[in-house]
């Protein structure tokens, strides 16, 4: 199962590298084709996060999720920096899950 | 100076920043349960940062492989753009160095490749040289995360399983460019999240993914900031 994922992955991956390199696209692509692909993996990527934070295992968040949350988009937005966002984050779910009561 | 120096002395930063983030991937991936050989190969043969974090998500959430394949096929789609671009200045070489650029194309590498190009350089050994020792960088950094992971203690208590959801939060900001991105970004989220709390399965929720950028045809279009 994981290997199977795992080796689909990264056939799927390098055959999307590849395709471009080895066949001519019609270029420029479809504006609308090009605007569409462009905004693709920010919205796969929302999707899976959006859950985790607002109902994470399956049930709505308590708190600590939707502030850090807020505290990466505010970090992140401000420095434009990935690991500072993610400390930040990360340093506050830990914080708030030792004073929340379980 | 040499071209293969260059990509070195310019992308320091963004190499930085790869070992940065690979530390962490390795280190989430340890303690979802993953196995030390499932890990690094998913750095080896996969190699797309993004991606491998959802993968360890979606292998969290127990979705079945053809899930987990096709989200990744989504993210990875805009690897399409970039190596059509690429493809021309790649077009005197032979099929096989073209296909072996082709597997360590990133992002990064994208980026600094047409950053030179649009210098009016040509030498492939800049692009070459960047690529791949991000992919040596990132495989290093998988390892030492990894090697890591087990003595990081209880993760819940740590807040290293929200992790994942920082790292995906972060490539979400740092992507949005335009109006319309934010917008296609909260939508997809909000809609994935009704349907997870409804308690539909992953594949709806990556669908919601995948629809939600029909949203920027729609909207009226501003330049890139």
């Amino acid at each position: 199962m994981t290997w199977l994922a795992i080796a689909g992955s990264a056939l799927v991956t390098y055959l999307i590298r590849a395709f471009a390199f080895r066949v001519a696209l019609p270029s420029p692509l479809p504006r609308r084709v090009a605007r569409y692909l462009d905004a693709l993996p920010a919205a796969i990527i929302a999707a899976l996060a959006g859950p985790a934070v607002l109902v994470p295992n399956g049930s709505p968040t308590r708190g600590p999720e939707l502030a850090a949350a807020i505290v990466v988009i505010a970090a992140v937005g401000w420095r434009r920096n990935l690991l500072a966002g993610v400390l930040a984050g990360v340093a506050v779910v830990a914080l708030l899950r030792l004073v929340l009561p379980a | 100076m040499f071209p293969q120096r260059s990509a070195l002395v310019e992308g320091w930063p963004v190499l930085t920043t790869v070992l940065v983030v690979g530390i962490p991937f390795g280190i989430v991936a340890r303690q979802s349960g993953l196995s030390p050989a499932e890990i690094v190969a998913m750095s080896v043969f996969v190699f797309a940062g993004a991606s491998q974090f959802a993968m360890v998500q979606l292998f969290k959430d127990g979705a079945a492989w053809p899930v987990i394949v096709v989200t990744v096929l989504l993210i990875n789609l805009r690897h399409l753009l970039m190596a059509a671009a690429l493809r021309p200045y790649f077009a005197h070489v032979s099929i096989a160095r073209r296909l072996a650029a082709a597997f360590v194309l990133t992002d990064e590498a994208f980026a600094m490749a047409i950053g030179w190009f649009r210098r009016g350089r040509t030498e492939l050994a800049y692009y070459a040289t960047f690529a791949v020792a991000l992919y040596i960088l990132w495989n290093a950094a998988t390892v030492i995360g990894m090697l890591l992971g087990p003595s990081i203690g209880e993760p819940r208590r740590f807040g290293v399983d929200f992790a994942i959801t920082a790292t995906f939060i972060a490539i979400v900001v740092l992507g949005v460019r335009r109006r319309a991105d934010a917008i296609v970004a909260v939508t997809a989220a909000l809609i994935a999240t009704a349907l997870a709390y409804l308690g539909v399965s992953i594949v709806a929720v990556v669908t919601a993914g995948a629809l939600a950028p029909l949203l920027v045809l729609l909207i009226r279009d501003e330049p890139a900031t």
